[in-house]
């Protein structure tokens, strides 16, 4: 099943993270408005990227080791392609997307260097617009708290020393005020930060506890329970 | 004559998320709406009138009970309807329209309204999975950025299918029992 949307108002951070979540494997397809580009996902890293003028071509061409030998590119020379391709056109908003899961047949594991989804995903939000940030840092009394066991996550993403400092200002305590406030940083760039952190999954939104229990009697719940079946 | 008790569940999302059929495929009489003709070019084109003040739909549980299911307008410009009928509420219900990406940062939003306003147990319901283009559940709750820890199911549902929302309806019982019951 394809996840397709805008680039307006789904951006690249926002793709990607939902990408890298589960390292997903498949084909993202974005058709801007001077090309269409295929982008190669394997296990969540976009491994190749492809300008393509006839779309269906990336469908018949599932065989990933031929496609690169007839197209003449080393695994070697793959990354340059993403960055050409994707990383190039990051700050770009205007274009549609989909993305099919599988069907692409790779033989083998590795591919030579790649752009670690991590990386791109802090690249991505590097580029983002104020109405952009708003979409996630929507209140500035948000609270977010870091995410236990992601120094591996964190070292692929090369976190500029600006995002680094909003990082290790993120302690569950703070809110988007005060991190803003004690980084000295412009509202911007801290809530790129924080977005692209919250797509990486290093920061989470810190959960309110819920301190009085539902206002209903037990058996009282059973029955709209029991009704509701009945239904 | 006896007065009926009434429950409360909020059904919320934003707009075009399927509100009004979700409560319409349950409801034991005709959902009482407050729709207007949608006002800008933009909702236009997705529908031709919206909910602008509440829609509710009822069940009857017993002879002094009834469940009444209030559906929030979409639109942000009506939010203050959103405090007023959250208020008291069992549970909150938010539809997303799992077929349209350009809605899931609003509907974040709307978790962020509610559960910062009413601490009461919360199920997203990920709506028209019936659809070809429906973004399948894990994904649109990816997209929401809603971790386990954060306590809030996102469960697959198309609102015009009754056992599917019955079955949203169920999993946001079972976890207020589950509550009482800790």
């Amino acid at each position: 099943m394809a996840l397709t949307g805008d680039l307006k108002t789904f951006n690249f951070v926002d793709i990607f993270q939902v990408i890298a979540k589960d390292k997903k494997s498949g084909i993202l397809l974005v058709e801007w408005p001077d090309i269409t580009v295929a982008y190669y996902i394997k296990d969540g890293h976009v491994i190749f990227a492809r300008p393509v003028d006839r779309v269906f071509r990336v469908y018949v061409e599932r065989d990933f080791d031929l496609l690169i030998e007839k197209l003449r590119i080393s695994k070697e020379n793959l990354f340059k392609t993403v960055e050409r391709f994707l990383i190039e056109r990051l700050n770009l908003k205007d274009g549609v997307f989909s993305f099919t899961p599988g069907f692409v047949k790779y033989g083998s594991n590795s591919y030579g260097d790649v752009y670690p989804i991590e990386k791109i995903i802090m690249l991505a939000s590097r580029n983002l617009l104020q109405e952009e940030v708003e979409r996630k840092i929507s209140d500035e009394l948000l609270v977010f708290e870091p995410v236990e066991n992601t120094q591996d996550v964190i070292e692929r993403a090369e976190l500029t020393p600006e995002e680094q400092k909003v990082l290790s200002l993120v302690n569950g305590e703070r809110t988007v005020y005060d991190i803003r406030k004690d980084s000295g940083l412009d509202s911007l760039t801290v809530d790129r930060a924080l977005y692209g952190l919250l797509a990486l999954g290093v920061i989470k939104r810190k959960k309110k506890e819920r301190k009085q229990k539902p206002s209903i009697a037990l058996d009282l719940l059973m029955k709209i329970i029991e009704r509701i079946k009945e239904l | 004559m006896k007065r009926i008790k009434k429950i409360k569940i909020v059904i919320a999302g934003p707009f075009a998320a399927g509100k009004t059929q979700f409560i319409n495929t349950v409801s034991e009489i005709k959902t009482v709406q407050t729709e207007r003709r949608t006002s800008t070019p933009g909702e236009r084109s997705v529908k031709d009138y919206t909910t602008v003040a509440m829609d509710f739909g009822k069940i009857r549980i017993d002879d002094e009970h009834e469940l009444y299911l209030f559906g929030t307008p979409g639109q942000s410009r009506f939010d203050f309807m959103w405090e007023i009928l959250g208020e008291g509420a069992l549970g909150i219900i938010i539809l997303v329209d799992s077929t349209d990406p350009s809605t899931f940062h609003e509907a974040r939003k709307i978790i962020n309204f509610f559960s910062s306003r009413f601490p009461v147990p919360m199920v997203v319901g990920a709506n028209k999975q019936d659809l070809p283009n429906a973004w399948p559940p894990e994904d649109v709750a990816t997209a929401l950025d809603i971790s386990e820890e954060e306590g809030i199911p996102v469960v697959p549902v198309s609102a015009i299918d009754k056992e599917s929302v019955k079955r949203v309806l169920l999993t946001l019982l079972e976890m207020i029992k589950a509550e009482l019951t800790s």
